[in-house]
């Protein structure tokens, strides 16, 4: 083990500063506010501290590593130029707060990511400054919220969600103050019409829904979906966290969608971090526009003066929308992200039906070769298809539940085994609809040799007996972790007086 | 879009493998009605060099504040972040990974936040750390209704907060979209004019919820009356504190004189200003706010063997298990950030905190007597300050930041952004990358300006 708060041995930093300014003059601290006792912070010279964080990251897993088909949260590839991108000082090194003839470039590819957005979504308006999935969900329900206060229809004050639903929609939309109402889906795991129309009324504000749901099945009633909610008066949501199935095959604007968030860490490839950031920016139809959160990056004709500092034929500034909810964040949201997502979407541009071709391809032939590898190796008996569908999109479930009852091997089971294996391991217990549930999306970027490899390795744990297969994983820098005793005994940071 | 995918050219061998056709096969069960036809109306596919190509010409026409003499802050900071910490975030077992759902595998940033939260701990004071927010004005709102959800029962003012008249008007924006769903009324609190925090105003917030606060304030000054604010509001009031994280070098850690929350913009420590994001929000707090607390947490445990592990822990309070109950809607964090700020705090320990602090402020004192002297400019507070402090300039500051800009400067911020009542005074910031020449130079310019308006008048 390498701990960080083992180290305090070296007598300076880690890194060595100047001190040209602090022989220039002396600051006053109130003398009730100096410090008196330092932060307890370790002590490290450089080398230790790379050889620590080397260490560390030795003991993480990431898409670099190894397959990561962890259903729902579209773990592709990260181009690498967009991490160089990222770092070249005209974004690294920008104030938000700088006037707009500072950052004409950086607002001409705010622009371009808007429209590209809104071509791709079939939406009239894009706003890129909500940072995550969540937060972008949050933002939509909240302009509609504020277009329903401005019609004087404040009693609208339900959400309707299905009970397949991603858990930040409910939340995002009751952080807004809406009460959330859950309809169940069809035993196949689609939208049922029927509950939706017996709850769509004039109380109703908006449904939220993903398309493709998060069993990976395209809802075909959705546009008789969107008529049922809006002949009850409601707004139709699109949480756009499956996105990547679709671009360039069907929109949320062609669906009947009025708003639709997007997880630009998902579709558009910024790197997840281990956690973020992401970026999570909103669409919405020309109705719910002058609600958005500003400013947007808009375009205009230079003049004389400003002609010479432009970076093509428009001058591009901040537009306030004119009944804005206000922030959601303090700038402009995650540029950084923005900027890496734009250098992705630069790479396919017209082509990104490619991409969502290919990940649509890449699932069905994982679920082809996971279901022929299977019963080629005698074990198809152990699991079932989470929904029953001719065609997925970009991602399919697996229910565990046969080798639950017939063997005691669960999702969680499965997932350790694959992890001894070298994978990630998909998405376990989501949906709640689906029991013993194994969530698997490859993405576009992985080879045809990777999925038929990865069946395999899924048919290979399987075949384990299941009392080697609870004790999995084994080959992992720690064995199974014990979330109760880390829930019972909190330790939440180190213990100085161990 | 070649390089990026492998089965470009094997799409009729997979298909077939699965007894289909076409692609078209694989899109069946989407309604015609719900189609679209025809090519997206994008520009062409680009390579990596085109790419490379188009990003450094428009980036490269923007102007980086390191191209400039800038003296720009309000909120965040241009602090030198080592080498060692891009060389590190970089590595794709950290960059490209996801939130640590499968704890076995994800040991080196399960660790590393939890470093990260005893970090935070240690540095503002309080017991509790979360592996981050979005930003500081998102972990502000979230503290405001953390706050409420603990003390609403016993509060004589419920659902109200008090927050510091001089809140930025972006971060009070935020404050109100977090606040209104839970019809949350946030009021006031005034401001003497030394720029520090009226207490008599102060008085009124005793019974609401939770009071805001920020230290140093938004218009850099330091406030010793803050160490007395918690015995003005009761314990049944939250006190937060808003940080610029590196002050806490040399200036008292909230969580010492009584904040049950500190909240803050993490980036001053670990990352560069990037446009206003990615950063990270820093939220810690007192034990009574644990279990309804915004944003994820690492615990220490054990596996199997008895070895020491971690995994995130008190998953209860969040959305993917409370769904509409949660006590906060986040899901995707900071993490990749807040990771750079624990390299950043690794390589800078106690001492170099001090220093790193102390340049800033050194920095800022310089600017101050620099400032002071030079005709037609005037320190707005004569108090203390820790790293930007406001000057009133001859003219208005709009029309006086134009003429620094016009003269390679970027001379600071426009306070009436803020308050639309105040036209003549900007805020100057100093940091670590401030130097001796470029204070000289602001202060040459700012004399220049003056007698040109002057003249002109």
């Amino acid at each position: 083990m390498s701990h960080l708060f083992g180290h305090n041995g070296a007598p300076n930093t880690g890194y060595s500063q100047p001190n040209s300014i602090q022989t220039a003059s002396k600051p006053t601290i109130p003398k009730g506010l100096v410090r008196k006792n330092a932060a307890r912070w370790p002590r490290l010279s450089e080398p230790e501290m790379v050889r620590h964080y080397t260490w560390l990251s030795k003991r993480n897993f990431g898409i670099d590593t190894g397959f990561y088909p962890l259903g729902s949260c579209t773990m592709k590839h990260n181009p690498r130029v967009n991490e160089v991108i990222a770092q070249l000082p005209g974004i690294a090194d920008i104030h938000p707060h700088q006037p707009e003839h500072h950052l004409q470039g950086f607002l001409s590819i705010y622009f371009e990511m808007q429209h590209m957005l809104e071509v791709c979504a079939g939406m009239d308006q894009v706003t890129l400054q909500p940072v995550a999935g969540a937060q972008g969900e949050f933002t939509a329900v909240r302009c509609i919220q504020e277009y329903f206060r401005l019609r004087g229809e404040s009693q609208r004050n339900k959400v309707i969600v299905p009970d397949s639903a991603h858990g930040t929609n409910p939340a995002s939309a009751a952080m807004a103050g809406f009460e959330i109402v859950e309809i169940p889906s069809r035993e196949d795991g689609r939208i049922d019409l029927e509950a939706l129309r017996a709850v769509a009324d004039e109380t109703t504000a908006a449904m939220m829904i993903t398309n493709p749901n998060t069993l990976g099945l395209f809802e075909a009633d959705i546009s008789e979906a969107s008529n049922i909610v809006h002949a009850a008066g409601g707004q139709m949501y699109y949480d756009g966290a499956n996105f990547n199935a679709i671009l360039g095959i069907t929109s949320p604007g062609l669906m009947g969608f009025d708003a639709v968030h997007f997880n630009l860490h998902k579709t558009f490839s910024q790197p997840h971090g281990g956690g973020g950031p992401g970026s999570g920016p909103i669409g919405v139809k020309a109705h719910l526009a002058e609600f958005l959160p500003g400013p947007l990056a808009a375009r205009r004709t230079p003049s004389p003066e400003e002609t010479p500092l432009a970076v093509d034929k428009y001058w591009y500034h901040w537009t306030e929308p004119e009944h804005s909810i206000g922030k959601v964040q303090q700038w402009h949201g995650n540029a950084g992200a923005v900027i890496r997502c734009w250098a992705y979407y630069r790479r396919y541009g017209s082509g990104l039906k490619t991409m969502s071709e290919h990940a649509v391809l890449n699932a069905n032939y994982l679920r082809h070769a996971i279901h022929k590898t299977a019963q080629e190796a005698g074990v198809s008996h152990l699991f079932n298809d989470g929904a029953t569908t001719d065609v997925a999109k970009h991602e399919f479930t697996l229910s565990m539940l046969p080798a639950k009852e017939q063997l005691g091997i669960s999702a969680m089971d499965v997932a350790k085994g694959l992890l001894d294996r070298g994978y990630m391991a998909p998405t376990v217990y989501f949906p709640l609809v689906v029991p013993e549930c194994m969530m698997i999306e490859p993405t576009e970027t992985e080879s045809k040799d990777t999925l038929d490899t990865f069946a395999h390795h899924f048919a290979e744990v399987l075949k384990v007996d299941a009392e080697t297969l609870h004790a999995a994983p084994v080959t992992t820098p720690v064995r199974r972790v014990d979330e109760v005793y880390a829930a019972r005994n909190l330790c939440l940071r180190h213990p100085y007086d161990e | 879009m070649v390089d990026q995918l492998p089965n470009l050219g094997r799409e009729t061998e997979m298909l077939n493998a699965m007894g289909l056709d076409s692609m078209e096969d694989l899109f069946s069960d989407i309604p015609e009605g719900v189609r679209f036809r025809g090519d997206l109306p994008l520009p062409p596919p680009q390579s990596e060099e085109e790419i490379l190509s188009d990003a450094r010409r428009l980036l490269g026409s923007n102007v980086a504040m390191g191209s400039r003499t800038s003296f720009l802050g309000a909120g965040l900071y241009r602090n030198y972040v080592p080498a060692s910490v891009f060389q590190l975030v970089t590595r794709g077992e950290f960059l490209t990974a996801y939130t640590p759902y499968q704890p076995e595998v994800s040991q080196g940033m399960l660790q590393a936040m939890w470093e990260f939260q005893t970090l935070i701990s240690e540095l503002v004071g309080l017991p509790i750390a979360n592996l981050s927010l979005y930003d500081g004005s998102t972990a502000a709102a979230e503290a405001l209704t953390c706050a409420v959800r603990v003390h609403n029962r016993k509060a004589s003012q419920p659902n109200t907060v008090y927050v510091s008249s001089l809140t930025p008007p972006d971060k009070m924006s935020v404050m109100q979209n977090y606040c209104q769903g839970a019809e949350i009324i946030i009021k006031t609190l005034e401001h003497n004019a030394d720029g520090t925090l009226n207490l008599d105003s102060l008085k009124a917030a005793a019974g609401s919820c939770g009071v805001y606060l920020e230290q140093p304030n938004p218009i850099g000054v330091l406030d010793e009356g803050l160490v007395t604010t918690k015995e003005l509001i009761g314990e049944h009031t939250a006190l937060i504190v808003g940080v610029q994280p590196v002050s806490l070098g040399m200036v008292e850690a909230p969580g010492h004189y009584g904040a049950d929350i500190v909240v803050g913009e993490g980036q001053p420590l670990g990352s560069p200003v990037t446009g206003g994001g990615p950063l990270y929000g820093i939220f810690a707090c007192s034990k009574p706010y644990l279990r309804l607390m915004p944003g994820r947490i690492v615990g220490r445990s054990i596996d199997v063997d008895g070895k020491e592990a971690y995994c995130l822990t008190l998953s209860t309070r969040e959305q993917h298990i409370r769904r509409h109950r949660a006590t906060s809607n986040i899901c995707t964090n900071e993490t990749l950030i807040a990771l750079m700020g624990a390299m950043h705090m690794a390589l800078l320990g106690p001492d170099g905190l001090h220093d790193l602090a102390y340049r800033n402020a050194a920095a800022c004192q310089k600017a101050k007597e620099v400032l002071g002297e030079t005709s037609g400019v005037r320190i707005v507070h004569d108090t203390h300050h820790f790293n930007e402090f406001a000057i009133e300039v001859t003219g208005s500051a709009k029309d006086c930041l134009a003429y620094l800009d016009a003269n390679g400067i970027i001379g600071g911020f426009d306070l009436a952004k803020w308050y639309p009542e105040v036209t003549n005074q900007i805020l100057v910031t100093t940091t670590d990358q401030t130097t001796l020449g470029e204070i000289e130079a602001l202060s040459a310019q700012l004399s220049m300006w003056s007698t040109h308006k002057e003249v002109n008048a």
